[in-house]
């Protein structure tokens, strides 16, 4: 992997001279290369799903059909891996290895450790992704076109499930260094508060071993020997309650490092403080203790699952719109201080006293506004009753292109505009083009969720190639459903187009020969410290067991009844692709 | 830079000669005045929390004019 920082030795030099002692880059050098790394990959992946997202959108809506239908799951399955695993994971990663090192203001203990993990982290993920890109080529018998959800009775390449395993151990060891970094500086502080970035960064990797469980349990015990031939074909609700249980705290790790973004570089962005540290902590601790116990609200029609654990799920996940609106207060309230301290006035005035023109700000901004936006159809989604509506519809993938493919992805190209010069040293090629880029995006958006609501609401279907059919008309509640189709279709191309700006401009920042100035890494205070807050609050054991409890206490329950229903290899289950590989040749 | 994180109201130097993101806004310290947390008010907060609110509810109700007067009834369990 190469590291673009490095490799004009002149510039960076030059470069590197003109940064204050005090930047981040001069400081850890090492850790920037990391970082840099890890960005590569991430957006080498962003930029082949957004390829394959803009195929779909063209595809699906039958305004250009590039590629063959009966590839279409290859695609789909390539832009959900790509992107929610391999995109945010990445950059996230690089993230947390920033901003860990940066509040502790220590390097990783070994530097040899790091490189071990990131190593880790990409050799899993290049055998996933050769499994899945394989599947187009027919001459080669693997194939991995199991979508990003890829439970049992679908299956996949055995390259495929053990490229995962590979990978979430590099997650794993990612943890480990980070605490490993922590401990390292307790010796040294004892008694003091966590820095909150290291704190938010921690909470979020404990969340992440508790989730991970179902994830590993479900492929190293039940997918990996069936795909071998080892065993027999696994009880398919058990792997998809086992992959729920990973899935829906999968969301609030894409989600956590935005938060962590939006809590500490946001504000100093808009020229403020963050409005209450102690606030953010809780925060980040609801999050720990309520992602996990949740999962089963993708299960609502699912059968085999009483209702009754059903209904605990949606409680539970009413519970974790708390973390959420508590932060749309506190990111706010901080943005509206830098506004204020800038001279803005009034109860709406003070909205024109923000730093619009800098990228990194409005990006995250308008990311934040959609998550709004995602907010309420979450709520709907998170309804036991009112999901029979959407369930399975192009609503879902509407709701999560605000969440996931917006506040998550919007922040991570919006933070880069404010990182990438932080860890290379050079200038921001273009703020108008980033700009530019980012106001795209949302307008993309804009467009592509709001048809694919709407298409929901009238019934079309998600994951469908060619969801057109002669017997059936789908019913809008307003405009007609070949209006939506376009507004899909267009929404898609300016993401892509968005998608494709983003990266040039961030290509050509690593190699600018400008130099950057001014990268101060300093963050400003919160307006409440965290010495306003009960200590308890960094007894990480203490929320890691509680969170455990409630795991268990969500889950026990539905697990042995599933396992009673139809145990866990129920005869006659047969793996998915031996189905529908004659089924293709007979519809082609 | 631990230590500004860690305690709380270190009012120095938070505004002062700096430049934003790539160093192109720079700040204009004639308009800028520092405002610690009592002489702060996030009234403008709450004005945009109550506007989602309200869109939230306006949305909730839309979505039940869509689900039960606009489909039949839906059956559960
Ligand atoms: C260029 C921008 C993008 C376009 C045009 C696009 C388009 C689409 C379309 C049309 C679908 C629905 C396919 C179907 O159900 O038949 C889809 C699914 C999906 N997209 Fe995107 N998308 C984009 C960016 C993103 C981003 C940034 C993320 C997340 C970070 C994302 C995550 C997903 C996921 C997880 C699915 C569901 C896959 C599945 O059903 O297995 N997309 N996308
Ligand atoms: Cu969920």
């Amino acid at each position: 992997m190469s590291t673009p920082g490095e490799t004009a030795g002149e510039t960076v030099d030059s470069a590197r001279e003109m940064l204050p002692d005090n930047s981040f880059l001069i400081q850890y050098p090492h850790v920037s290369r990391v970082v840099r790394s890890l960005f590569l990959t991430a957006f080498v992946a962003f930029g082949i799903g957004a390829f394959m997202g803009v195929l779909q959108a063209l595809h699906r809506t039958g305004v250009a059909r590039l590629v063959d239908s009966a590839d279409y799951y290859t695609l789909l399955t390539l832009h959900g891996v790509l992107l929610v695993i391999v995109f945010t994971i990445f950059f996230l990663a690089g993230v947390f290895a920033w901003a860990n090192t940066r509040s502790l203001d220590r390097p990783p203990v070994s530097k040899r450790f790091t490189w071990f993990w990131v190593a880790t982290m990409s050799v899993g993920t290049a055998m996933a992704g050769i499994a899945i890109l394989a599947g187009l080529i027919p001459s080669t018998d693997i194939s991995a076109d199991v979508l990003f959800t890829f439970y049992a009775p679908l299956q996949a390449h055995p390259i495929f499930y053990i490229g995962l395993a590979v990978f979430i151990i590099g997650t794993w060891l990612a943890g480990i260094d980070w605490f490993r970094q922590y401990l390292a500086w307790r010796r040294e502080n004892a008694g003091e508060r966590i820095p909150l970035q290291s704190f938010m960064v921690l909470t979020t990797m404990l969340m992440w071993f508790i989730a991970t469980m179902g994830v590993a349990v479900e492929v190293v015990v039940f997918l990996i020997p069936w795909s071998l031939g080892i065993m027999p074909a696994p009880n398919p609700l058990l792997t998809r309650t086992l992959f729920w249980f990973f899935g829906h705290p999968v969301v609030y790790f894409w989600l956590m490092p935005a938060y962590l973004l939006w809590y500490t570089v946001l504000p100093k962005i808009a020229g403020g403080r963050l409005f209450s540290d102690p606030l953010a902590r809780v925060v980040f601790v609801l999050f720990l203790l309520l992602s996990t116990p949740v999962g089963i609200h993708h299960q609502y029609v699912d059968p085999g699952i009483a209702e009754g654990f059903k209904f605990i799920a949606m409680t539970n996940t009413m519970f974790l719109l708390l973390p959420s609106l508590l932060t749309a207060f506190t990111v706010v309230a901080s943005i509206e201080h830098g506004a204020r301290q800038r001279g803005g006035t009034g109860y709406f005035g003070w909205l024109k006293a923000l730093p619009w023109r800098d990228p990194a700000f409005t990006g995250m901004a308008l990311a934040g506004l959609m998550f709004a936006a995602g907010g309420f159809s979450g709520m709907i989604n998170a309804g036991m009753n009112i999901n029979y509506l959407v369930h399975n519809t192009i609503w879902v993938p509407g709701h999560f292109h605000l969440t996931v493919g917006t506040a998550v992805a919007l922040t991570f190209m919006a933070a880069s505009y404010w990182l990438v010069p932080r860890i290379t040293g050079r200038k921001l090629y273009s703020r108008p083009i980033g700009l530019f880029q980012v106001v795209l995006w949302f307008i993309g958006m804009v467009f592509m969720s709001a048809a694919m609501h709407r298409g929901g609401l009238a019934g079309i279907p998600r994951r469908t190639a060619e969801p057109q059919y002669p017997q059936v008309t789908f019913e809008t509640v307003a405009g007609s459903v070949s209006s939506l189709r376009l507004q899909l279709a267009f929404g898609g191309v300016l993401l892509f187009v968005s998608a494709l700006l983003f990266l040039m401009n961030v290509g050509l920042t690593a190699m600018n020969n400008k130099p950057a100035r001014n990268l101060d890494s300093a963050l400003p205070p919160a307006l409440s410290g965290p010495d306003q807050s009960p200590t308890v609050l960094d007894n990480l054991k203490l929320w890691a067991l509680i969170a455990v409890v409630l795991v268990i206490l969500a889950y026990s329950l539905p697990l042995y009844s599933i396992v009673q229903g139809a145990g866990l290899y129920p005869a006659g289950q047969e793996a998915s692709p031996a189905v529908i590989a004659p089924l293709l040749e007979v519809i082609a | 830079m631990t230590a500004t994180e860690a305690e709380a109201e270190t009012d120095s130097a938070v505004v002062g000669e700096e430049t934003y993101a790539d160093g192109t806004l720079v700040r204009d310290p004639d308009i800028e005045e520092s405002l610690s947390q009592d002489e702060y008010d996030p009234k403008g907060t709450l004005a945009l929390l109550l506007v989602y609110f309200l869109i939230l509810a306006l949305m909730w109700t839309y979505m039940y004019f869509v689900e039960f007067l606009g489909n039949g009834a839906t059956v559960i369990g």
